[in-house]
């Protein structure tokens, strides 16, 4: 009777772990050190969903859970600041500063799919509330 | 007369359900309320222990009231079973079950760098079954009480 409800939550706690990925590439756009403090630009991380047999078994539906969170390795924007601390000293970049290379537009309509898929699972997940009350009103 | 009124009803089952839905309902809104307390690992009362044991004590009662009634006149019974027999028995008679989980080493958790594993969504959603739960207990146990008073006051 609850699977359903298993289920839509399972997929909220995915939507929402891949919008706190998505905030976190934004809030990063122009990190370019690493958590250590070393000169090194900040690489956008996505995640990686896969199907959760172990929710809801009735009736061989699945629920959703998060494999991993990935980090991408992509090459970095270069910008010309030689001013910068974390600009390159010596070679042919000299003067460039290596910055993260996120796409905005990407990063954000990733954020409305995932609000979106989250609302949805929320409708869901009334659906199956209503339902057991529509039972249980069979006896009131 | 009267224990055995209710006694001998799904009333005394129903109690019992409304009962640990309601602290079951107390454990999860702490584990709400401790959503960004480091270290803190989600609790929770099981629902397997508890139907276990419910049905280990029905087991119980019907297997007593069948020993009262062989040999006995069938009058007799409610004259065996003092007030409250046929309820639960005492938690030691059956299998010890770890009431209060920790779900420690549960993976299907996100366990954050805090050590705080607590999922708002699953939380929220044990809360709405939960909930449910308790809601059909008491729908149950009005409509059982609805029928005692219409057979008292003679009318449907």
């Amino acid at each position: 009777m609850f699977s359903a409800m298993d289920i839509s939550t399972s997929a909220m706690v995915a939507q929402r772990t891949r919008i706190n990925v998505i905030t976190s590439n934004i809030a990063n756009i122009s990190t370019t050190r690493n958590e250590a403090g070393e000169a090194q630009p900040y690489q956008p991380k996505f995640v990686v969903f896969q199907t959760d047999d172990s929710v809801g078994q009735a009736l061989g539906a699945a629920g959703v859970k998060v494999t991993s969170v990935e980090t991408a390795n992509v090459e970095p924007q270069w910008r010309y600041e030689p001013g910068h601390p974390d600009a390159i000293k010596e070679g042919p970049r000299r003067g460039y500063v290596a910055y993260p290379n996120i796409d905005l537009t990407t990063e954000f309509v990733d954020a409305l799919e995932a609000t979106r898929a989250y609302e949805a699972n929320i409708g869901a997940m009334e659906i199956s509330k209503d339902l057991a009350n529509q039972t249980l009103r069979i006896l009131a | 007369m009267i224990p055995s009124l209710f006694s001998g009803s799904a009333i005394p089952v129903l109690e019992q359900v409304a009962s640990f839905t309601e602290a079951r309902h107390n454990i999860l809104a702490g584990n709400i309320a401790n959503l960004d307390t480091p270290g803190y690992q989600v609790r929770d009362l099981s629902e397997q222990g508890f139907q276990a044991r419910l049905r280990a004590a029905l087991a119980a009662r019907d297997s007593a009231a069948k020993a009262a009634a062989s040999g006995v006149s069938p009058g007799a019974i409610s004259n065996l079973l003092p007030p409250g027999a046929s309820l639960l028995p005492p938690p030691t008679a059956v299998a010890p079950v770890t009431s209060l989980e920790t779900v420690n080493d549960n993976l299907a958790d996100l366990l954050h760098h805090d050590g705080n594993n607590v999922s708002l969504e699953k939380q929220v959603a044990e809360m709405a079954k939960n909930q449910l739960r308790h809601n059909l207990a008491l729908t149950i146990m009005t409509a059982q009480f609805r029928t005692l008073e219409a057979a008292i006051s003679e009318r449907a």
